[in-house]
């Protein structure tokens, strides 16, 4: 009896999937995320949690490095699809469930096809990026040259480690033989990993703290938190595959415990420019001059901000309205007639805005005033609601219940306030969110922050500037 | 011998318990044909942390476990205390509850200095 | 009244606690809203949690660079245990595997294990996520654990006995839940927080990306996530001798009351959990320190002044 076949295909029913968005393609994700409500198929936080990677981007082969760490994360049996058209969503996820149930794992590395200008583009953002880049040479379709590590594990700091995932996912298994100990297993705890990796730490960029490096990584360093103890800190870049998090974003933090210390944008990966941001999208085509009606328009703005709380719930822990909540959105992405989701609308923002645990749990959270809002450049619901996080989330609430009256009008959009502000002023909505939401983000524990981050929702595909209308 | 007879279905149980999570492991490992253990670096949304995340955690936790275990110490009088209260009569409930209210006015002033508050 | 149950009644113990978890997990899975999707039907969607422990049993393993591996796995193993050996003073019926004369303390000891289990579960795989998660267990502990301990032995106080089969003795004609309404309440609360589970999901967080449970994957992950069904089938079934009278009830055998009364109060612990977000430690410890404990507190005292006025 092929008992393996199956739990593979046992797997292969209902597997847990891994979403990760890359800018730009909220369409794409959107398409996603639909298919897999549909078919109920469970979402996966983490890799390990995760039987399948979906990669929702754009087409022509442009995938980031990180991806293959995540993919390196993921533990057998597993496969991955990417999704380039919301169209193919379906098909997609059948071919998915279809790799799993035969135990083929997927086409081969994403980023297959290169030239030599992508290698020093990514260069470039690795140094930033303080050695996540280790990948880099998978970029020629998984032979990777291993002769080249010597010197590049100088600059990567920790390339030994991930030299050795690369190895036996990607790479071709039972391959590592000749290989100074750095780049193996052994080499992870032997002693001259200590004296290896000290310097290379040193090249990291990290500043600072040396204390000690084990296994090509430094400890955490210390400094002095908010009330004046030295304590230990972390520096994580946080995002972008989290579940729940804006597609793309990813902030540099530094963490004392749970406690944010501070927050920076950490550069990422622009969407491509030449496509609409989707949530803004009508407003932009009016601007052009394309004749695009208000009940439209309203119809995406109601979309957007219930994608917004469908995101703001997961992160609070309360699946049972979120899932409502993107699945409402879903429908009135497909054309439902206002009148048929307009009662059930209206139930889930109320249930929402009624409930005390709620309030009670976000209360005083991530508070901005409007007059410092409207400082920033703030446009939008977070200026209109000029306080905490619950407060935000009310004029969402507030402004969907507007929209879903609104679908129908059928006038000519005459003004620029999208979703998440005025698309007419000199910088995008989102990016006056971001620049106004970071300085919130120190001293609040890392719950909290998820919270107050995903009570801006912020949409990094507008960041692009396509917000200039 | 009663005490024999009271502990030794639990260590049995102990026992089993453990036969029955390393059965699990040795499961696992058959029905994954023993492939290699993945080994990634830590998730932390998809880029590589640039250190060990093992380190001394927030100041905050410390106050509250001292008054925790300063607390739970006294509370655990009251499990002998249970099986008296009758015998020994109103004094008992008397010095416990004036016992337990000095302790919780304690835990009110440490509340208001703000040691319960987390963020 | 109390009978010595049979040895081999530890060898069905385990067994009846893990039919028990499926059993629960899976009416969680139906009540969800899973049933009905694509196709598959009611029984589908209550075996869901029965494929996903097939899945991870046949998935492989994860490490991460520098692990501490032995304290991660100790802690991964000692969720089943604590759940096991906690369960061990719940009387069927009338009847239970051992029945010291501390068992409420046997049990509280061994539910506190758990606290043990999650945050070394958490420490073990060297990743700042699951670290957090674990951390958080340890806050929520903090917060639940000392109205949990009143609970307990308010219900001792009425029975004036540490004795399991004691307390359910006491509850002739009149069960605990209802002159003991705060301390069931209490104990309520803590049974889904110490199985952190539902609204008390905190230290699993998504937000977190599963918290301590992030970088586990194959049996280490069904370990940590069984686990915590166990526990909250074993809080559960504890319940039912402390506050609604074990096994008494007319017509049918203690057995079938106890199994009864337990799935009634798993079914009020699965619905009551989709209508509250996660309950953050950093609100819920302040909640828990400055009403909780004062409400079991009162709570005591009362039923000391009934006890001595009896």
């Amino acid at each position: 009896m092929d008992l393996i076949g199956v739990l593979r295909r046992v797997v292969a029913r209902r597997p847990p999937v891994l979403l990760v968005a890359m800018p730009g393609a909220t369409r794409e994700r959107l398409a996603v995320e639909a298919e897999l409500t549909r078919r109920g198929w469970p979402s996966a936080a983490s890799p390990a949690a995760a039987a399948g990677l979906v990669v929702a981007g754009l087409p022509g082969g442009e995938r980031p490095r990180w991806l293959e760490g995540l993919w390196h994360g993921m533990p057998r049996p597993k496969a991955h699809v990417a999704v380039d058209h919301a169209g193919d969503a379906s098909h997609a996820l059948g071919v998915l469930s279809g790799l799993l149930a035969t135990g083929r794992e997927g086409e081969a590395p994403w980023a297959v096809s290169t030239g030599s200008p992508r290698e020093a583009r990514g260069a470039g953002r690795q140094d930033r990026g303080g050695g996540q880049g280790a990948h880099r040479r998978q970029e020629t379709g998984g032979r990777d040259e291993r002769g080249g590590r010597g010197e590049r594990g100088g600059r990567e700091g920790h390339g030994s480690t991930n030299g050795r995932d690369g190895r036996s996912e990607w790479g071709g298994r039972g391959s590592h033989s000749g290989h100074h100990g750095r780049d193996g297993r052994d080499g992870l705890d032997s002693a001259h990993g200590r004296d290896g990796h000290g310097g290379h730490g040193e090249a990291g960029g990290q500043g600072g703290h040396r204390e000690g490096v084990t296994a090509g990584l430094p400890m955490a360093g210390r400094a002095d938190d908010r009330d004046g103890l030295r304590l230990d800190r972390l520096h994580l870049p946080l995002g972008p595959a989290l579940a729940d998090w804006p597609a793309g974003l990813v902030l540099d933090v530094a963490l004392q415990g749970d406690v944010l210390q501070s927050a920076e944008e950490h550069p990422g990966e622009a969407a491509p420019a030449g496509r609409y941001p989707y949530w803004s999208e009508p407003w932009l085509r009016a601007a052009g001059g394309e004749a695009v009606t208000r009940g439209a328009a309203e119809r995406r703005r109601c979309a957007s901000h219930l994608d917004s709380v469908g995101r703001f719930l997961a992160v609070s822990g309360w699946p049972r309205p979120a899932a409502r909540a993107r699945g409402l959105r879903d429908r009135l992405l497909h054309g439902a007639a206002a009148g048929d989701v307009a009662p059930e609308v209206l139930r889930l923002t109320r249930g929402v805005a009624r409930s005390r645990t709620l309030r009670w749990l976000t209360r005083g959270l991530g508070e901005l005033p409007a007059g410092r809002a409207g400082e920033l450049g703030v446009t939008g619901p977070a200026l209109t609601a000029g306080g905490d996080v619950h407060a935000r989330l009310c004029v969402w609430l507030r402004e969907i219940e507007c929209s879903v009256h609104r679908m129908d009008d059928a006038r000519a959009v005459a003004d620029a306030g999208g979703p998440r502000g005025r698309l007419d002023g000199g910088l995008p909505p989102s990016r006056a969110l971001l620049d106004a939401l970071l300085p919130l983000l120190p001293g609040a524990e890392f719950a909290c922050a998820r919270l107050v981050l995903a009570s801006f929702d912020p949409d990094p595909d507008e960041f692009a500037g396509a917000g200039h209308a | 011998m009663a005490r024999v007879s009271v502990w030794l279905p639990v260590l049995v149980l102990l026992g089993l318990t453990v036969a029955a999570v390393a059965g699990l492991y040795g499961l696992s490992a058959l029905l994954t044909q023993r492939a290699a253990v993945c080994a990634p670096m830590p998730f932390a949304g998809g880029l590589t942390p640039r250190e060990h995340a093992f380190s001394r955690f927030h100041v905050r936790w410390y106050p509250v476990t001292m008054i925790f275990l300063a607390f739970d110490m006294e509370m655990l009088f009251m499990y002998p205390w249970v099986r008296v209260v009758r015998q020994m009569g109103p004094p008992a409930v008397i010095e416990m509850f004036l016992f337990l209210g000095i302790l919780f006015a304690a835990v009110a002033y440490a509340w208001r200095e703000g040691a319960l508050r987390w963020t | 009244m109390p009978e010595a149950a049979p040895l081999w009644a530890a060898l069905v113990l385990p067994a009846a606690l893990c039919l028990g978890a499926v059993a629960a997990a899976g009416f969680d899975a139906v009540v969800g809203g899973g049933a009905g999707r694509s196709g598959s039907g009611v029984l589908g969607t209550a075996s869901a949690p029965l494929r996903e422990g097939l899945r991870l049993l046949a998935q492989q393993r994860r490490t991460t660079p520098s692990a501490d591996v032995a304290l991660g796995r100790v802690g991964l193993g000692l969720v089943p245990v604590a759940a096991v050996l906690a369960a061990a003073v719940v009387p069927w019926g009338f009847v239970s595997v051992t029945d010291p004369a501390v068992g409420i303390v046997w049990f509280n000891a061994m539910e506190v294990l758990a606290w043990a289990a999650v945050w070394l579960a958490g420490w073990g795989p060297n990743s700042v996520l699951s670290l957090i998660g674990g951390y958080r267990f340890l806050a929520q502990g903090l917060a639940y654990e000392l109205p949990h301990m009143f609970a307990l032995t308010t219900a001792g106080l009425g029975a004036e006995s540490l004795r399991v089969s004691d307390v359910v003795g006491a509850q002739q004609g009149l069960w605990f839940a209802v002159w003991m309404p705060a301390a069931f309440a209490v104990y309520l609360l803590s049974a889904a927080a110490m199985s952190y589970w539902g609204p008390f999901g905190y230290p699993l967080g998504g937000d977190a990306a599963g918290g301590a449970v992030a970088e586990y994957s194959g049996v280490d992950r069904l370990l940590l996530l069984g686990g915590r069904w166990l526990l909250l089938v074993a809080t559960a079934a504890f319940s039912v001798p402390l506050f609604l009278g074990g096994g008494q009830g007319p017509l049918l055998p203690g057995w079938a009351w106890t199994l009864l009364k337990t799935a009634a109060v798993l079914a009020v612990l699965i619905a009551a959990r989709r209508m509250l977000p996660v309950l953050r430690a950093d609100r819920y410890m302040e909640f828990a320190w400055m009403v909780l404990v004062p409400l079991t507190l009162l709570q005591a005292l009362f039923v000391a002044v009934v006890v001595l006025n009896r």
